[in-house]
């Protein structure tokens, strides 16, 4: 026959679906009451945005979306803020990506970003190349030849008959990189664009990135770092257009919160317990 | 070709590659050989893409025809899916030479795949919460100490730890610039060298897992 359980051994065996439970009806409360915390942003944080602020018309950005659609709600808010920061500074973009849904993510920016690309004319402004395969080995072929890689843009159109491409082919031609991932991409274009060449070199990554690339960022190889969610609502705030990150950020406070709780419960049972076993 | 002589020319064939590479990063434009060694790899890498998928149908095709338990039927579902993608891209491309030109296709990719996708890595979080509950006990001192700076750095994540107490962020910031970053910043030099070490072993023909072949074979 089995012992029935304590109440603090209960405490230490909770079943996981409640926890399901709990976590879901938890994140349905800022759809009923926002919190809408403040938000401080971070040095990191600042230092993208910054350096973006100082970009002039005219400089040549490249936006490498190496996300896939299921990280678009830890990647795509700060991507898009960004993407608004340098179309505003005058910049000219070039964005390309590593995920075969790469197409879908560049459709999603420029829908978040409507009213800036709306001002923008294709081929003059901006250029999409689209997907690109082949791993570290690509990005350091980009950095020495852009049409080896591309010779045509996304739609079929040589990169010579794009006016914005015309004197455009290496790493040396672009003012900046904005890697936005959640992998190994950024540590590419360190090794392959930043150290070799000096082109300036910024993460938005997922918040798992954040400590991988935070010994980059404070040794001066990034010149800013965007840290998951956080990061996009940051930047939000700095660019004055509180948008998707911002609400996010309502559920990260209560997750984070539960999580919190679950553990503290979680050792008072385990304590309680082993103290009455002893 | 001997087994022996064919060996001998992949070593020879990796040792060059390497030396171009290494060279030219350090002389960066001045070997063109270099450049025509990536575009081999890019073409390479595009091929691996169909040869992957390629492989993929090929399982599954041998999953379906062994009736493999619990397996089989969500074999077919993926052909099905395959064939279905893969035909309508086809037709769109084509039409207009765009995939998404064909509706279909654009449908598929925009609706079912993008909510799946992200639903999928939504539910992480799920077991993220009871994963904690369940691992993140203070057994010992050492646990005890993750535990607490943990705790910490989680709150510093969240705004609302300095709406609880204005010191959180504080203390989870020393604890993230004087504890993650330091060690992080070993872990990443210490694999450069063992990268290197790795890098030369390869190069002198030492490194056999590099091949295909296991050491001591």
């Amino acid at each position: 026959m089995s012992e029935e359980l304590t109440f603090w051994e209960k405490l230490a065996r909770i079943d996981r679906r409640v926890f399901y439970w709990i976590l879901f009806i938890g994140l349905m409360v800022p759809f009923i009451r926002p919190l809408g915390l403040a938000i401080t942003v971070s040095p990191s944080t600042r230092d993208l945005y910054e350096e973006l602020r100082r970009v002039q018309p005219g400089d040549v950005c490249l936006i490498n979306i190496a996300f896939g659609v299921s990280a678009w709600p830890e990647c795509m808010p700060a991507t898009a803020a960004c993407t608004k920061l340098l179309i505003r500074q005058g910049a000219k973009l070039i964005i390309i990506g590593p995920y075969y849904d790469v197409d879908l993510s560049y459709e999603e920016l420029k829908r978040r970003c409507a009213e800036d690309f709306a001002k923008l004319k294709y081929g003059e402004d901006y250029v999409y190349l689209g997907f690109y395969a082949g791993g570290e080995a690509v990005v350091a072929q980009l950095a020495s030849d852009f049409r080896s890689v591309f010779p045509t843009d996304a739609y079929g159109t040589p990169l010579d008959e794009l006016p914005m491409m015309k004197n455009i082919n290496k790493a040396t031609d672009i003012r900046l990189v904005l890697s936005s991932d959640t992998g190994d991409w950024c540590s590419y274009y360190i090794r392959q664009w930043r150290i070799p060449y000096g082109v300036p070199l910024a993460e938005i990554g997922i918040a798992m990135l954040g400590s991988e690339y935070m010994p980059h960022y404070r040794a001066g190889i990034l010149f800013g770092m965007s840290v998951g969610v956080r990061g996009g609502a940051e930047l939000e705030k700095l660019i004055g257009e509180p948008a998707d990150a911002t609400i996010r950020m309502d559920a990260i406070n209560i997750s984070h919160i539960l999580v919190i709780i679950a553990v503290l419960l979680g050792n008072i049972g385990y304590f309680a317990s082993r103290g009455k076993r002893r | 070709m001997s087994e022996v002589l064919r060996r001998e020319v992949v070593y020879l064939i990796t040792a060059i590659t390497t030396i171009i590479m290494f060279v030219e990063f350090f002389f960066i434009g001045t070997w063109s050989a270099a450049e025509e060694l990536r575009t081999w790899a890019i073409i390479i890498a595009n091929i691996a893409l169909g040869l992957g998928a390629v492989r993929l149908l090929a399982e599954h095709v041998r999953n379906i025809q062994r009736r493999r338990a619990g397996v089989w039927p969500f074999s077919i579902w993926l052909i099905i899916l395959f064939v279905v993608m893969f035909l309508s891209g086809l037709t769109g491309y084509a039409a207009k030479h765009d995939p998404s030109s064909n509706p279909v296709y654009n449908w598929l990719f925009k609706w079912p795949y993008t909510s799946l996708g992200q639903t999928l890595y939504a539910i992480t979080g799920f077991y993220i919460f009871s994963a904690a509950y369940r691992a993140f006990r203070a057994r010992n001192i050492d646990a005890a100490l993750l535990l607490i700076a943990g705790c910490f750095v989680i709150l510093t994540n969240a705004t609302v730890g300095e709406v609880i107490w204005s010191g959180i962020p504080v203390i989870g910031r020393w604890f993230l610039d004087y504890g993650q970053v330091p060690g992080m910043r070993c872990f990443l030099i210490v694999a450069a060298f063992g990268m290197l070490a790795y890098g030369f072993r390869a190069l002198l023909g030492r490194e056999r897992g590099f091949y295909g072949e296991v050491a001591g074979e």
